[in-house]
C-alpha cells in the first residue's frame, strides 16, 4: 500500500509546517501548566480511585471486578507526577 | 518526537484559521489539532464556508474525513454526518460543494496536508481501498471486542481496519453513567475527539465537547467516568491492546517494560525466536510473506526507530534503497 506519492514540498507549505510547529510548541507548554496546576485535584482523584479499588473493585476485564488487598496497593513514589510526556 | 503528547486539547477554546496551503480552495479554514513535526502529518478541525467549492482533486498522503454537522455534495451524492471517507493517495474525488457549510475532523496520515486539482487517479492511486460509510446510518454500535475488555457501555463502530498494521478509526460512544476503573495504556499511539459529550479520566480531568487527544505509546489514562453519555471519533496508529493495571504513578518507561515482559509471557516462542535472530544490539525484523519485497528488514528497524548499533556503539552507516516490488497477493 503506497503510504506517500512523492512530491516536491515548496517553500510556502515548508514555511506553513514551521508556523504550524511553533504553535504546537506553545500549545504542549499550556497544556503541561495547566496539568501542573490541576495536581491537587488529581491526588484526590488517585486517592479516591485507590480506595476504590480495594472496596467496589479494579475492573481486570469488562464488568469483571477483583477488590485489591491493601498490600497489593501501589506507593506514592518520591519522584514528580507527571502525566504530560 | 514526531508528535507530542498533546492532551487534553479544547478546540473550543481557538478561533478557525484560514487555510491558505497551496492548492486548496478559498472558504476553508481549519483548527490545528496535532501535527507530526517530522512528516507534517496532521489531524484538524476543519470548516467549509457556506458556498464553499472544490473541484475535483487528490492528494499525495492518505486523508481521512469525518463529518459533524453541514454536509457536502457531489453532483451524484449528499454526504450528510457521519458520513466517513478514507482517500488513498492519488486517488482522485469528485467536484465537491458544501452550500451551507460544513465542519468535520481531517486526518493526513503520512505527510503534510496537500490538495491537488485532478479529474483522474495518480498512477499509484490504489483506488480499491477508497472507503465511504456513513456511520450514523449504515453500522450499528458492537462492544470493543479486544480483551481485556472496557466495561460494558462503551461501544465502537469500526470505520477502517488496517489488516496489517491493525491500525483503526473508529466511532466510539461511552452510556450515562459509564465507569471503569482502571488504569490502561497502549502499545500504538491513541488519538481522539469529542464530538458530543463530556468524560472524565483520573489524570486529565474533564473532557468536554471539541475534547481532543493524541496521546503517544505507554502513556498512562484512566480511571474512566461519563456520566451523560459521549460520542467521539478515535484512531490509533497499530494494534490497540489494553493493558490495565492499577499503579497511577508509573511511568512510560515502566509501562513498556512491563509490555515487553507481557509479550514474552504470551508469545514466549515467537519473542525468543525475534531475539535470537537479531541478537540483543541488532534485532532482527521478520519478513512478511504477504508484503514479500517491500523493504530490508534492516531498513524496516531504521524507519520503525528500532535502536541498535553494530557491536561497535555506533550506528552511521548509510543504506542502499532497494527497488521496491509489489507484495504478492492481497487478502481483503
Amino acid at each position: 500500500m503506497v503510504k506517500v506519492i512523492e512530491h516536491k514540498v515548496s517553500r510556502e507549505v515548508k514555511a506553513w509546517l514551521k508556523k504550524e510547529a511553533a504553535e504546537q510548541k506553545e500549545r504542549y507548554k499550556k497544556i503541561v501548566a495547566e496539568q501542573e496546576a490541576l495536581s491537587p485535584k488529581r491526588d484526590k482523584w488517585v486517592a479516591d480511585f485507590l480506595e476504590r479499588i480495594q472496596s467496589r473493585g479494579f475492573n481486570v476485564h469488562a464488568d469483571m471486578l477483583r477488590k485489591i488487598p491493601a498490600a497489593e496497593i501501589p506507593k506514592k513514589p518520591r519522584r514528580k507526577f507527571k502525566v504530560v510526556f | 518526537m514526531a508528535r507530542p503528547h498533546i492532551e487534553p486539547f479544547v478546540d473550543r477554546d481557538v478561533s478557525f484559521k484560514k487555510m491558505t496551503l497551496p492548492g486548496f480552495p478559498k472558504g476553508m479554514h481549519y483548527k490545528m489539532l496535532s501535527m507530526d513535526t517530522d512528516t507534517g502529518a496532521s489531524s484538524m478541525t476543519v470548516m467549509y464556508e457556506n458556498g464553499y467549492a472544490q473541484p475535483p482533486g487528490m492528494s499525495y498522503a492518505d486523508m481521512e474525513l469525518f463529518i459533524m454537522s453541514g454536509y457536502l455534495e457531489s453532483d451524484e451524492k449528499r454526504y450528510t454526518p457521519g458520513t466517513y471517507f478514507w482517500v488513498p493517495p492519488g486517488v482522485h474525488m469528485p467536484a465537491l460543494r458544501a452550500p451551507r457549510g460544513c465542519v468535520a475532523l481531517m486526518f493526513y496520515n503520512y505527510a503534510e496536508p496537500s490538495f491537488v486539482e485532478s479529474d483522474s487517479d495518480h498512477q499509484l492511486a490504489e483506488r480499491d481501498h477508497l472507503t465511504i460509510v456513513n456511520a450514523y446510518e449504515d453500522m450499528h454500535w458492537t462492544s470493543t471486542n479486544f480483551f481485556p475488555a472496557t466495561a460494558s457501555g462503551c461501544l465502537v463502530k469500526v470505520l477502517r481496519f488496517d489488516q496489517r498494521t491493525q491500525a483503526f478509526t473508529f466511532l466510539y460512544c461511552m452510556t450515562p453513567n459509564f465507569w471503569q476503573d482502571n488504569i490502561s495504556y497502549h502499545d500504538c499511539a491513541e488519538e481522539a475527539y469529542h464530538i458530543w459529550g463530556t468524560s472524565w479520566m483520573m489524570q486529565f480531568g474533564n473532557l468536554p465537547t471539541g475534547g481532543y487527544f493524541w496521546r503517544p505509546p505507554y502513556i498512562n489514562h484512566g480511571a474512566f467516568a461519563c456520566k451523560l453519555g459521549t460520542l467521539a471519533l478515535g484512531r490509533t496508529d497499530s494494534q490497540l491492546y489494553n493493558h490495565f493495571h492499577f499503579n497511577p504513578w508509573s511511568t512510560p518507561e515502566e509501562n513498556r517494560e512491563r509490555a515487553g515482559a507481557r509479550m514474552l509471557a504470551w508469545k514466549p516462542e515467537l519473542y525468543r525466536w525475534i531475539e535470537q535472530h537479531g541478537g540483543h544490539n541488532h534485532p532482527h525484523v521478520p519478513n512478511d510473506f504477504e508484503y514479500d519485497g517491500q523493504g530490508d528488514p534492516h531498513a524496516i528497524a531504521h524507519a520503525h526507530g528500532v535502536p541498535h548499533d553494530h557491536g561497535d556503539g555506533h550506528h552511521d552507516h548509510e543504506h542502499e534503497e532497494k527497488p521496491k516490488r509489489r507484495r504478492r497477493s492481497r487478502t481483503k
